[in-house]
């Protein structure tokens, strides 16, 4: 895998990226020369370590965001292709769309206090607080490459700004690979920043149309200043061969809250990195998910809560359904920093398995090193009850009903947290749609 | 209605029935007793077709069709019902969401019109309001959390809304109060008419009195050794099951079988 990240690399020096401001191209040339240096992640980094990396081998080394812009021009022409398949929302306030990892379209009326611009915009009237949160990105050995690649090919991204005590409705945020360019690496970057007082929901969707086996590569800096709210919902429902890789960095001032509810319900490769940091007093973060997968699907979820500042509380809810040969990944990590005293934690992982090839790899992790610590954690592996199959079946509903039925109930404990009900009873709706693939076989 | 004929079935590979012949016509009520083991659960649960019991032998032909080679969903389409001796608790899963699904599958099967939910849940009143039972009970997950005479109301409920011409009631007593199973009992003779037959699974003599029997067999170590009517369950009460294996069997006015 080190070949495939020198490459990767070359091909990125020699796209000769140099347009931006001078810190940004010492800092591309340094996370390439890491690239270079360390390789992709392998079985040995322990964050890794249940992460199949073979299917990347396929992806073409060359990188989708050229400087030119012929990429750019490239991914608008398949955008305009695109029939984004569902919206989650029939209106939301503000859609925009980024297919191919370029920045490619955006609908809805201007708010005030709510700012929209592409990377290059954004640099120009955010230098300072951009240039904080890329340098803050460690990029530094394997089990980083991915951040490191981001890094390295950083021209491509989104920048959104909330002013205070500004409410900005709901922003969708559609995602899509498309074409049949080759296989690629496609690379983005989102900033999110909510001044004090400030909210949103944030929707994302990442469902594509057939894109011959591409990958997206996404870092987003999420800043939720005092008191900002943030609820962030993503759906995936990607294709069998998309390779998505998120990594989502969260920092929250004091007494913020950040609710977020993730949903895979497809996908090939998936890989979910969500960390944040707690960083002042009755900071709140809440981390809710379901994953429900078929066929040699993968998903990853790593969250990492930092408890930083006495006083926060955090919640990971996940649950998870495998069939087929499908393998999912729960890592849930929380750290009660010295001093974080009076801190909630609560960790909740519960699975099941519904093929004999499906696996589960759970691991709920809790660090504490503060007083008055509320802190709970639990994982579980099942299958479904078989008393409870045959009591449906014998009331007359087919064996397929009866299992759609009972992975439907499991997967309400998440969607029953939601807050918007039509939401929730969307999502319960796409689960149940997704349910007839599920083979109790292989 | 029902016709039972040289059923042999074994569980884990254990013989368990060994040659059971029953025949049950539309509008009666038969009541099968027998002591712990004898195989009374095990032919509820043969009829219904529940995994893990196998059949090796006999037929059992409801309608003049073919039981055995039917799924669970298909015999209860066909019009079985059993209800269980321990409901099962589905976290999760509505009472009244499955209990709509049910019946629709059942409705589909017939070729009948799917109910939506506002003709299901008048229906479904109207079912609670017979068997005097809460319409709480609608908005819980299926018999979670339920105590042992609910669970059982909840399948009497099930067995009301679903009108099966052939009931299983497979001790439908145990672990009830002495008003919890008048209430229970209440509830199935509602239930009693002349398209539909009942099979009463019962240790005990006591719910017998509530639900009176056409017939009454003794099940014994996996054949019905005996059959007569009501008074044949009062004799058994009186006697005990002993009794009965010691050879006391004889003795009765009966028809005896074995």
């Amino acid at each position: 895998m080190s070949e495939l990240a020198q490459q990767w690399s070359e091909t990125l020096r020699s796209a000769n990226q140099t347009q931006g401001p001078r810190w940004l191209d010492e800092l591309r040339l340094r996370a390439s020369d890491q690239l270079t240096e360390h390789g992709l992640p392998h079985r040995k980094d322990e964050d890794w370590k249940y992460t199949p990396m073979r299917v990347l081998e396929k992806l073409n080394p060359a990188i989708a965001n050229k400087a030119g812009g012929v990429a750019a021009d490239v991914a608008v022409d398949a955008a305009n292709e695109i029939e984004f398949p569902l919206a989650l929302l029939d209106k939301p306030d503000y859609e925009l769309r980024v297919c191919n990892g370029v920045f490619v379209g955006q609908e809805g009326k201007d708010r005030p206090g709510v700012t929209v611009l592409s990377l290059k915009e954004g640099l120009e009237r955010y230098e300072p607080l951009l240039r904080k949160h890329i340098e803050s990105v460690d990029i530094n050995g394997s089990a980083q490459a991915f951040a490191a690649l981001n890094t390295a090919s950083l021209n491509q991204g989104l920048v959104i700004h909330i002013n205070e005590q500004t409410d900005a409705g709901t922003i969708l945020l559609r995602w899509a690979l498309s074409g049949s360019a080759g296989p690629s690496i496609h690379n983005f970057r989102v900033f999110l920043l909510l001044a004090d007082g400030a909210r949103m929901q944030l929707m994302e969707q990442f469902e594509s149309t057939d894109h011959g086996g591409s990958a997206m590569n996404v870092v987003s800096h999420l800043e939720l200043g005092t008191n900002a709210v943030l609820d962030h919902f993503r759906l995936q429902n990607e294709l069998e061969n998309t390779v998505l890789m998120s990594s989502t960095r969260i920092e929250q001032a004091e007494g913020s809250r950040y609710n977020y509810a993730g949903f895979d319900l497809g996908g090939g490769l998936v890989r979910h990195e969500l960390k944040t940091v707690l960083g002042g007093s009755g900071a709140h973060a809440a981390f809710l998910g379901a994953f429900v997968l078929d066929k040699a699907r993968h998903v990853d979820n790593h969250i990492s809560v930092d408890h930083a500042s006495a006083g926060c509380s955090s919640e990971q809810f996940f649950r998870g359904v495998l069939g087929g040969r499908s393998r999912g990944v729960f890592n849930g990590k929380a750290l009660i920093r010295a001093g974080a005293d009076e801190s909630s934690v609560r960790q909740s992982n519960a699975n099941l398995l519904l093929s004999p090839l499906a696996q589960i790899n759970t691991k709920p992790e809790l660090e504490i090193y503060a007083d008055e610590v509320e802190a709970s954690h639990g994982a579980t592996v099942g299958q479904l009850d078989e008393a409870a199959i045959f009591y449906l079946r014998s009331r007359g509903l087919s064996e397929a009903a009866a299992r759609r039925m009972m992975v439907g109930a499991f997967c309400k404990a998440v969607t029953d947290k939601l807050e918007n009900q039509a939401l929730a009873g969307r999502v319960s709706d796409m689960i149940d749609e997704a349910m007839p693939s599920y083979s109790v076989e292989i | 209605m029902l016709e039972i004929k040289n059923l042999h079935a074994t569980v884990g590979g254990k013989a368990i029935l060994k040659g059971v012949n029953l025949t049950i016509e539309a509008g009666e009520v038969h009541a099968i007793m027998g002591p712990n083991g004898a195989g009374k659960s095990t032919l509820g649960n043969v009829i219904a077709g529940r995994e893990g019991y196998e059949v090796t032998q006999g037929e059992v032909l409801f309608k003049g069709r073919n039981m055995l080679e039917l799924e669970p969903e298909e015999r209860a389409c066909e019009g079985i019902f059993l209800a269980f001796q321990y409901p099962v608790e589905i976290p999760g899963v509505n009472n009244t969401y499955f209990l709509r699904a049910a019946l629709n599958a059942q409705r589909k099967y017939r070729g009948e019109s799917e109910l939506d939910s506002m003709q299901f849940l008048k229906l479904v009143r109207e079912k609670l309001e017979i068997l005097h039972i809460s319409d709480d009970l609608l908005r819980r997950a299926v018999n979670e959390g339920f105590s042992g005479g609910e669970k059982k109301r909840n399948e009497i409920f099930q067995m009301a809304v679903l009108e099966p011409s052939l009931a299983v009631l497979d001790e439908t007593d145990s672990g009830l109060d002495i008003d919890a199973l008048r209430l229970v009992a209440e509830g199935v003779n509602r239930l009693r008419s002349d398209d539909r037959a009942m099979i009463v699974i019962t240790h005990y003599q006591r719910l017998l009195d509530h639900i009176v029997p056409d017939r009454v067999h003794v099940l014994a170590d996996g054949k019905l050794v005996a059959s007569g009517d009501a008074d044949l369950a009062l004799k058994l009460e009186e006697q005990g099951y002993t009794w009965l294996e010691q050879g006391g069997i004889q003795s009765l006015d009966v028809e005896l079988r074995a």
